[in-house]
C-alpha cells in the first residue's frame, strides 16, 4: 500500500503566490489511478497552467500537459519560500520552476512515479481523503497535512520528503484549528470581497508576522493565497531542518506518525477535524476560484525577476539571460513599468580594438618636451572659449588677482613676506653672531651691542639685510671713533 | 618619667592609628591612583595600534582662495543686468544684439589702449606701482635686434612676426649660417599656424591691417573667436614652410608634423596625406599631432560613408603599429569625423567611445557632443525621436565638474538642450540645466552665441512644458540677467500665458517687451493685441488691458520716425476695442479715427460695439459721428448702424434728419 500525497502548488497572481496544497491521494501504486488522481485533483493546476505554459511550450501535447499538473504539484517548497520572502512578484521564477518538473517529467514519468511512491501519509487520514474524494468528484482537494510533507526538487533528481515531526503535530492541533478558521474566514472574504484586488505587500506582511508568530509547524491550511504565504514561510524554516531529514527511514516514521503519538487518538480527531474544515474551506475557495480564473490569467504578469541569479536557473530558461540583446522581446514582456534608462545600453560595451590596452605612458615624454606654438595657441583658444564675463565683483577681483594687477587677500600669516619667506627664523632673532669681528669681547661698547642686538632681534619689521646693515653701521662707527675710545680707555679690539 | 613616657607612648599610639589611616588611605589613594594609571596605560595600549595619529597633509590654498570663497556665496544677480554693465545704467543692455556692442566696445577700448601703450613704450615708463605690477607696463612687440643672426631670428619667431622671420631665415641662408634645429622646428611652425602671413595683431587697429600688404581688412572687429580668422586663408602651393620644408637637408618627424598640421588647418587636406605617404616612404614614424590632423581631413578625402570610416580606421590602426599614444583630441578627432559618415556614425562612435575609455582616456564634453550630434543626426533622418542617448550621456556627466579640454567642449550643452527641445523632453532638459549650474560648469557654455541659444531652448522648452508659474519663475531667474528673449521667445511665453489662461500677466510682459526693446515688432504686438481683445475679462483687467493698449498706441505713434510699426486693421481694432470695455470712449474715438489716417478700414462689429457704448452712454453726438465715419467708410452696416441709433438714442431733428438720410441712401444702395 502506498499512500502518496500531492501537493498542488500553484502560482497565481502577481503578488501573491497561491499553493492549493496538497491532497493527499491515497491509491494503489498503479499508475493509472496515480493518473487519474492527477487528473482529477489537477483539473484546476491543468488549466491555469497549461495557459501559463503554452507561452514557452506551446508544443507539448495535451497528454504531457497532464503530467505536467501532476508533476507541478510537487513544486518545490524549499524554493518556493524564497519566493515568498522576495514578496512573491516574479511569477516568472515560479513558472520557471513550475517548469522543471515539467521537463523532469516528461523525461522521466517513472522517476516521477517513483516519487510519488515514495510519499507516506498519515494513515489516520486517509479514510477521510477517500471520502472527501468521492465526495469532491475530481476536484482538487485542498489540504495540508499536519506532519509536513515537503518536497524538495533538485534539478537531477526529484525527490519528496515527508517530514514528520510528531512532537510538532501534538503541539499543534488546537492552534491548527484557530489559525484555519481565523485564516480561512479572512482569506475567504479576502477572495470572495475582492477577488481583483491584488494583495497588497502590507496585508501580506501583515498575514507573514501573524503566521511567523504561530508555531511554524502547525502547518496551515492553503484556504487563501495569505495562509499559503506562510505556508511558505514555514516551509522555508523546515526547509534547513529538511535537507538532513530526508531519507526512507523518516518516511517509514512519518506514516507511523500518528500512531506513535501518546495521544494518538485525540492528535487523530483533531486532525480530521481539520480535515473537514479544510474541505468546506477548499470548496468555498474553488468556487470562488473558479470565478477569478480568468482574472488571475489576466493580472498575471511574468516579471523579470532581478534577484534570479540567487535561485538555480534551469538550463532551458535561456530567454531569461539578461545580457544578450537577442532576447530583447522576452525583456520586453517580462519588463513590468516600462524603464527607459534599462531598455537599452548604448555607452558600453563593445570597443574598436584597435589600440593594445597599455599602462605604460609613452605619450608622456613628448609632452614634457617645450610646449610648441601650436599648444600655446590652443591653450589660448581654450582659454578664451572659456571666457564668460563676470557675475559678480568678486569674479573680477579674481581676474585682476590673477592678472597680478590686485594686492592678493592674505591666505596664510605670512601673506606679503615673499622676500623674506625663504629666510629661516634664526637669521632674525640670533644676531650675536654679527658681533664677532669688529667689536671687543668685553666693555661697555660690547654691552651696547648686545643691547642693540636684543632689540633687532625682536623686532618684526626689519628683513634680515637691514639688521645686518643696521649692525654694521655701528661697527664702522665704533671703528671711526677708536681713538676717542682709546682716549676714554675703553678697551677696543 | 614614666608620666610623660606614658604621654608619649599614647601620643604615639594615637598618632600612629592617625598615621595608620592616612597611611591606608593613602596607599589605597596610590592603589587606586596606580589601578587607573594601570588602567590608562591599558587603554593606551590597547588603542594604540586602533588609531595612529594622521597629520593632515597641508593644504595648499592658490592666492584667490578667498575670492574665490567669497565668490561662490555672491554667485549671480539675477534680478540685475550682468556685472559688467552694472557701472553705468545708461549701457543696459536690452538685446542680444546691444549687448555684443557694449561688451566689445568695452573689449576694444581696452585692446585700444593696449595698443598704444605697446606702441609706444617710452611713453610708459614711470612705475607707479609697489610691488611693480609686470602687466601694466608695456609690453614689447618691435624687434630690438637688427643684424642678422639666430637670436634675430628667435625673436621673430617669439614675436610671431612671420614674414619677418622668413626674410632672417633666407639672409641666414645666403650668408651660410646654420640654423639650429629647434629654431627650424619653431620657425616652420609659426609659417605652418599663420599659413605663411602675419598673424593678426591681438588689439592691432584696423588701419594697421591696412598698411600691411596682402592682409585682408578684418571684419568683425573683436570677435570672440579670432582663431578662426586664420580659417580663410588658404594653403598655397610652395609657400615659404613647404619651401624652407624642402630646403632641409634632413627632415624628421617633427617638420612633417608642422607641415601636415598647418596644411590640415588651412585646408589642404588631400596633401596633407601626400605628405604623410612621403614621411612614411622615408621610413619615419608619425606622431600623434599627424595622426590628429590626418582624422580631422580624412572624411575630405573619400566621397562614401564606408569608405570614409576605412580611412579612419586604417589610420588609427596605422597609429597603432607605429605605437602612437591617442590622446583625447584623437578621438576626438574620430568622432568629430564620424560626424560626417551618415549611418555608420552610431555605431562606431559608441564603439570609438568605449575605445577611449578603455585606453584611460576621459572624453571631454567634445566627445559627448560629437555622438550627440551623430545620433541627433541619424535619428532625423529615420524620423525616429530618441533621448537614450541622452539619458545615458546625462547619466554620466551629472555632478561632474569640467574643464575646457577642446575647442569643441563648448558646444555640448547647447547641442543637448536642443535634443531636449526637439523631443520636448522637461525633466531631461531640468538635468542639463542641472548639470551647466553645476560648480564651474557654467563656463563651459561658450560664446555668446551658444550661450543665448541655450537658455532660448531651455526657455522654449519651459513655455512649451511647464506650468506658467514655474515658466514666470523661470522667466524672472534669467531675463535680463543671463537671456534677452527674441520676439520669438517672447511670443513663446505669450502662448504659455495663454494656455494656462493667465492673460492678466500681459501688462507687465508688455513691460518687458518695451524694455527689450521689442516693442517695435509688429507680429508680436499683434500677438499681444490679439489675446488682450480676445476674451472680456473683469474690469479691473480690462482697465489695465486699456492702459497697456494706450501705451502701446502712444508708443508707436510717439516715435514712428524710429520703427515704423505698421498698424494692421486687426490690431487698431483691438486697440479700439480694449478701450470701449474700460469705457474710454473718448481714448477709442481718438484710435477709430486713427483708421482714417492709416487707410483702414473697421470691422463692422466693431462699430455695432462702439454704438452699444454710446448708446448706454446715452451720446447721440458720438453716435451720430460714428455713423457719419462709417457712412464715410461706405461701409454696408451703415444703414442698420443708422437705425439703431435713431431708434435708441434721443436726437434732435437735425440729426434725425441727417441719419434718415444715411439710413435711406445705405438701404437704396444695398
Amino acid at each position: 500500500m502506498y499512500r502518496f500525497l500531492f501537493r498542488t502548488v500553484y502560482t497565481a497572481r502577481k503578488s501573491s503566490v497561491r499553493i492549493y496544497e496538497a491532497c493527499v491521494l491515497p491509491a494503489k501504486c498503479d499508475k493509472a489511478a496515480v493518473f487519474r488522481f492527477a487528473n482529477g485533483g489537477g483539473v484546476k493546476a491543468l488549466s491555469t497552467c497549461s495557459v501559463r505554459l503554452c507561452e514557452k511550450k506551446d508544443n507539448v501535447a495535451s497528454s504531457i500537459e497532464e503530467e505536467k499538473t501532476l508533476a507541478e504539484k510537487p513544486v518545490d517548497p524549499t524554493e518556493t519560500p524564497t519566493l515568498v520572502t522576495q514578496k512573491a512578484e516574479d511569477d516568472s521564477k515560479v513558472i520557471q520552476r513550475e517548469e522543471e518538473p515539467v521537463v523532469l517529467k516528461t523525461e522521466d514519468e517513472g522517476t516521477t512515479q517513483q516519487q510519488v511512491d515514495e510519499k507516506p501519509v498519515d494513515p489516520t487520514e486517509t479514510p477521510t481523503l477517500v471520502t472527501q474524494k468521492a465526495e469532491d468528484d475530481s476536484k482538487v482537494i485542498q489540504r495540508q497535512e499536519e506532519p509536513v510533507v515537503l518536497k524538495t526538487e533538485d534539478e537531477g533528481t526529484t525527490q519528496q520528503q515527508v517530514d514528520v515531526k510528531t512532537e510538532q503535530v501534538e503541539a499543534t492541533p488546537a492552534e491548527v484549528k484557530t489559525v484555519a478558521a481565523k485564516s480561512g474566514k479572512d482569506s475567504l472574504l479576502d477572495i470572495l470581497g475582492g477577488m481583483k484586488v491584488a494583495v497588497t505587500s502590507k496585508r501580506k506582511l501583515r498575514n507573514l508576522k501573524a503566521w511567523q508568530s504561530e508555531d511554524s509547524t502547525s502547518d496551515s491550511k492553503p484556504a487563501a493565497m495569505e495562509s499559503t504565504i506562510s505556508m511558505f514561510q514555514k516551509a522555508t524554516e523546515e526547509a534547513s531542518s529538511q535537507s538532513e531529514t530526508l531519507d526512507p527511514q523518516l518516511v517509514a516514521a512519518a506514516s507511523a506518525a500518528a500512531s506513535t503519538l501518546p495521544e494518538s487518538s485525540q492528535a487523530t480527531s483533531e486532525l480530521l477535524r481539520q480535515l473537514r474544515q479544510q474541505q468546506t474551506v477548499t470548496e468555498a475557495q474553488k468556487k470562488g476560484d473558479m470565478n477569478i480564473l480568468g482574472d488571475i490569467i489576466a493580472d498575471m504578469k511574468v516579471g523579470k525577476n532581478p534577484d534570479r541569479r540567487q535561485s538555480t536557473r534551469p538550463a532551458n530558461q535561456i530567454q531569461f539571460d539578461d545580457d544578450g540583446p537577442g532576447y530583447t522581446h522576452v525583456k520586453q514582456i517580462n519588463t513590468e513599468p516600462y524603464n527607459p534608462r534599462k531598455k537599452k545600453v548604448y555607452i558600453s560595451g563593445k570597443r574598436l580594438n584597435i589600440f593594445p590596452r597599455t599602462t605604460d605612458k609613452d605619450g608622456v615624454e613628448s609632452a614634457v618636451a617645450r610646449p610648441t606654438l601650436w599648444d600655446i595657441v590652443l591653450a589660448n583658444d581654450l582659454s578664451l572659449s572659456t571666457e564668460q564675463t563676470h557675475r559678480n565683483g568678486l569674479e573680477e577681483m579674481i581676474q585682476w588677482t590673477k592678472e597680478g594687477r590686485m594686492w592678493q587677500y592674505p591666505i596664510n600669516n605670512e601673506a606679503g613676506l615673499e622676500e623674506e619667506a625663504s629666510v629661516p627664523f634664526h637669521e632674525h632673532i640670533f644676531l650675536e653672531e654679527h658681533l664677532q669681528e669688529g667689536f671687543p669681547r668685553q666693555g661697555p661698547v660690547r654691552h651696547f651691542m648686545e643691547l642693540v642686538v636684543a632689540g633687532l632681534s625682536k623686532n618684526p619689521y626689519l628683513a634680515v639685510q637691514q639688521k645686518r646693515d643696521h649692525i654694521s653701521w655701528f661697527r664702522d662707527y665704533f671703528h671711526q671713533k677708536e681713538d676717542v675710545l682709546k682716549e676714554a680707555e675703553v678697551y677696543l679690539n | 618619667m614614666a608620666a610623660p613616657g606614658r604621654h608619649v607612648g599614647h601620643y604615639i599610639q594615637r598618632n600612629s592609628r592617625v598615621l595608620l589611616n592616612n597611611f591606608e588611605q593613602l596607599l589605597s589613594h596610590r592603589n587606586f591612583g596606580w589601578t587607573s594609571a594601570l588602567r590608562q596605560q591599558a587603554a593606551e595600549a590597547n588603542k594604540e595600534p586602533t588609531d595612529t595619529i594622521v597629520i593632515p597633509r597641508k593644504k595648499t590654498w592658490s592666492k584667490e582662495a578667498v575670492l574665490e570663497a567669497l565668490s561662490s556665496t555672491v554667485g549671480r544677480d539675477p534680478t540685475a543686468y550682468p556685472y559688467n554693465f552694472q557701472d553705468d545704467p545708461f549701457l543696459s543692455p536690452r538685446t542680444v544684439n546691444e549687448f555684443k556692442l557694449y561688451s566689445l566696445s568695452k573689449e576694444s577700448g581696452r585692446s585700444a589702449a593696449k595698443f598704444f601703450i605697446n606702441n609706444n613704450p617710452k611713453y610708459f615708463t614711470t612705475d607707479f606701482a609697489e610691488p611693480h605690477i609686470p602687466c601694466l607696463m608695456p609690453e614689447m612687440v618691435s624687434l630690438l635686434l637688427e643684424d642678422v643672426s639666430e637670436e634675430a631670428l628667435k625673436e621673430r619667431v617669439r614675436l610671431r612676426k612671420v614674414t619677418a622671420a622668413v626674410e632672417m631665415y633666407d639672409q641666414l641662408l645666403q650668408s651660410g649660417t646654420a640654423v639650429s634645429m629647434e629654431t627650424t622646428y619653431d620657425l616652420l611652425d609659426l609659417i605652418c599656424l599663420y599659413c605663411d602671413r602675419d598673424p593678426v595683431e591681438e588689439g592691432g587697429p584696423q588701419s594697421e591691417d591696412m598698411e600691411e600688404p596682402g592682409e585682408e581688412v578684418r571684419q568683425g572687429r573683436g570677435r570672440p573667436r579670432r582663431a578662426s580668422d586664420f580659417m580663410k586663408f588658404s594653403w598655397k602651393e610652395n609657400n615659404n614652410a613647404e619651401r624652407i620644408f624642402n630646403l632641409l637637408p634632413e627632415r624628421d618627424t617633427r617638420c612633417y608634423s608642422a607641415l601636415i598640421r598647418g596644411m590640415v588647418k588651412h585646408g589642404a587636406h588631400a596633401k596633407a596625406f601626400s605628405i604623410y605617404t612621403d614621411l612614411l616612404n622615408n621610413r619615419l614614424t608619425a606622431d600623434v599631432h599627424i595622426f590628429n590632423a590626418l582624422l580631422i581631413a580624412a572624411p575630405d578625402l573619400r566621397d562614401k560613408y564606408n569608405e570614409r570610416w576605412d580611412l579612419l580606421a586604417e589610420l588609427l590602426n596605422q597609429m597603432s603599429q607605429q605605437k602612437v599614444q591617442p590622446n583625447l583630441s584623437t578621438f576626438n578627432s574620430v568622432l568629430k569625423a564620424l560626424r560626417r559618415c551618415g549611418s555608420l556614425a552610431k555605431t562606431q562612435a559608441i564603439h570609438t567611445l568605449n575605445e577611449m575609455k578603455a585606453m584611460g582616456i576621459a572624453p571631454s564634453l567634445a566627445s559627448y557632443d560629437h555622438i550627440l550630434n551623430a545620433f541627433s543626426k541619424a535619428a532625423s533622418s529615420s524620423g525616429a525621436v530618441n533621448t537614450d542617448i541622452l539619458q545615458e550621456v546625462m547619466s554620466e556627466l551629472e555632478g561632474r565638474s569640467f574643464t575646457c579640454q577642446d575647442p569643441d567642449d563648448v558646444l555640448f550643452f547647447s547641442t543637448a538642450m536642443r535634443i531636449c527641445v526637439n523631443n520636448k523632453d522637461l525633466e531631461l532638459g531640468y538635468r542639463v540645466y542641472n548639470l551647466v549650474e553645476h560648480g564651474e560648469n557654467w563656463r563651459l557654455l561658450g560664446p555668446l552665441y551658444q550661450q543665448s541659444s541655450f537658455y532660448r531652448r531651455f526657455f522654449n522648452l519651459l513655455c512649451m512644458m511647464e506650468h506658467i508659474d514655474v515658466v514666470l519663475t523661470w522667466y524672472r531667474k534669467l531675463v535680463p540677467s543671463l537671456y534677452y528673449p527674441n520676439p520669438q521667445g517672447l511670443k513663446d511665453l505669450l502662448q504659455a500665458l495663454d494656455t494656462d489662461s493667465r492673460l492678466d500677466l500681459l501688462p507687465t510682459i508688455w513691460k518687458d517687451i518695451c524694455a527689450l526693446g521689442h516693442d517695435n515688432k509688429a507680429d508680436l504686438v499683434e500677438e499681444l493685441l490679439m489675446l488682450m481683445a480676445r476674451d472680456k475679462h473683469s474690469a479691473e483687467v480690462q482697465e489695465a488691458f486699456a492702459v497697456c493698449a494706450l501705451d502701446i498706441k502712444n508708443m508707436s505713434e510717439a516715435d514712428r520716425r524710429k520703427n515704423p510699426l505698421e498698424w494692421s486693421t486687426t490690431s487698431l481694432s483691438n486697440i479700439t476695442s480694449l478701450q470701449l470695455r474700460a469705457n474710454k470712449t473718448q481714448e477709442a474715438w481718438e484710435t477709430l479715427k486713427l483708421f482714417k489716417s492709416k487707410n483702414r478700414v473697421p470691422k463692422e462689429p466693431l462699430l455695432e460695439d462702439f454704438l452699444s457704448v454710446c448708446c448706454s452712454d446715452g451720446s447721440s453726438q458720438r453716435a451720430m459721428e460714428l455713423v457719419q465715419l462709417s457712412a464715410a467708410f461706405c461701409l454696408s452696416a451703415t444703414p442698420k448702424l443708422a437705425k439703431r441709433t435713431l431708434a435708441e438714442l434721443d436726437l434732435t431733428e437735425e440729426q434725425r434728419a441727417v441719419l434718415s438720410e444715411l439710413e435711406s441712401t445705405g438701404e437704396s444702395s444695398g
